[in-house]
């Protein structure tokens, strides 16, 4: 006989109180206490950042996806119907995946994958938006193929495939939270990913050359004298998270640049 | 109802997630899922997969029973035994499990029978993708 759900009766004691969260709930709602709505968001970031970090092997620095998730969780506090007989996580969570996986699904390419799946990505999200609208549902895998004159396949692999979306996250301490190692390097092999989007020199060149001389230097160090992130912290005198922020920042003006040329 | 079964082992190890991902999604394709449906199986089957690989020891095959019917997918996989109580992590690890299978599935449940610890999933066709919005 199953034993029904063993885990799941644990997260009663886990970190939510579920008088608590209703009570936070009642004044926030009926009394428009704004402070009560603040201590429910910081009370359910640990759910955005579990969600978050499920997301991370899709290569999005796992900061920006809690700040995504972060935006689902306060949908959720404020869609939530407290005289519903449904319990806030059981809400919120699809909200919160809802919120990252239209991130994802928004997001252009960064990395190298062969123009024919990237195309063929495109196209399906482009194909599931417009039979979503006709057909007034999420479209079957078939609809899709049939619409682009592509086999199910080939859906199914620009599926995955368009989860290769950005640059993996320069954090190389990957399994800081011990959860799993899970890590789109796995995947993409040891290609330098800055590498592989940078097809174009003298696209490159002008983009880095709007960067100032210390995120230059920062990036120079890292990707062409091969530095780790504490080396570059102790050669520049700052700290290796200062590093850590200064490289993903430098990386994501570099792409918009790259990509807006 | 016809049903059809379909057996996929792996080692239990993180680079063996894509392809229980994409078996998965090839399969309930196949059922006329939907996009978004499709998505669902995705997640709950790198979620029960990442949460069998936590679980069980390094060495182990992580074996998935996927069964087809026209209505329903029915995934079985094996997971260690854990002694939730004593493992702050491991609890809170089982239960943020628990919230994504909740929301991409229609049903899931640990159970624990003469075959061992395993966790069971169920996805209607048809039934709508776990979002709410």
């Amino acid at each position: 006989m199953a034993i029904r759900n063993s885990a799941h009766k644990q997260t009663r004691k886990l970190t939510w109180d579920k008088a608590y969260t209703r009570e936070l709930f009642r004044r926030y709602r009926l009394e428009g206490d704004e402070s009560a709505r603040d201590e429910l968001v910081t009370m359910y970031l640990n759910l955005v950042k579990y969600l978050a970090s499920r997301f991370r092997n899709r290569g999005e620095p796992v900061d920006d996806l809690v700040q995504v998730g972060t935006i689902g969780l306060i949908k959720a506090i404020d869609r939530f119907d407290i005289d519903r007989q449904v319990e806030f996580t059981t809400y919120a969570t699809p909200t919160i995946v809802g919120e990252l996986k239209r991130y994802f699904r928004d997001k252009g390419w960064a990395i190298k994958v062969p123009r024919r799946l990237q195309e063929l990505s495109f196209k399906v999200n482009q194909a599931v938006d417009a039979l979503t609208q006709r057909l007034q549902r999420s479209p079957t895998i078939a609809e899709i193929g049939e619409y682009l004159g592509v086999t199910s396949e080939e859906v199914l692999e620009a599926m995955e495939t368009s989860e290769a979306y950005n640059f993996v996250s320069l954090e190389t301490d990957r399994s800081s939270d011990g959860s799993d190692s899970f890590s789109i390097l796995e995947y993409v092999g040891k290609d330098d990913a800055l590498m592989a989007v940078v097809e174009d020199r003298a696209t490159l060149s002008a983009a880095v050359s709007k960067l100032s001389p210390q995120e230059q230097r920062v990036l120079y160090l890292r990707f062409f004298e091969g530095l780790t992130q504490t080396e570059i912290a102790n050669q520049l005198d700052i700290s290796q998270m200062q590093v850590s922020r200064l490289l993903r920042r430098t990386l994501r003006v570099l792409r918009e640049n790259i990509v807006r040329e | 109802m016809a049903s059809d079964r379909i057996t996929l082992c792996v080692p239990a190890r993180g680079e063996f997630a894509k392809t229980v991902r994409m078996t998965a999604a090839a399969l309930v394709s196949r059922m006329g899922m939907t996009y978004d449906e499709v998505d669902d199986i995705r997640m709950a089957a790198e979620e029960a997969f990442v949460y069998a690989v936590d679980t069980l020891s390094d060495d182990a095959q992580v074996c998935f029973d996927f069964t087809l019917t026209d209505k329903e997918v029915v995934i079985v996989v094996p997971v260690g035994e854990q002694d939730l109580s004593s493992d702050e992590e491991a609890e809170r690890r089982a239960a943020y499990a628990t919230f994504i299978l909740e929301s991409v599935c229609d049903f899931y449940e640990f159970a624990n029978d003469e075959s061992g610890a395993h966790l069971r999933l169920i996805k209607r066709v048809g039934a709508g993708d776990g979002n709410q919005e």
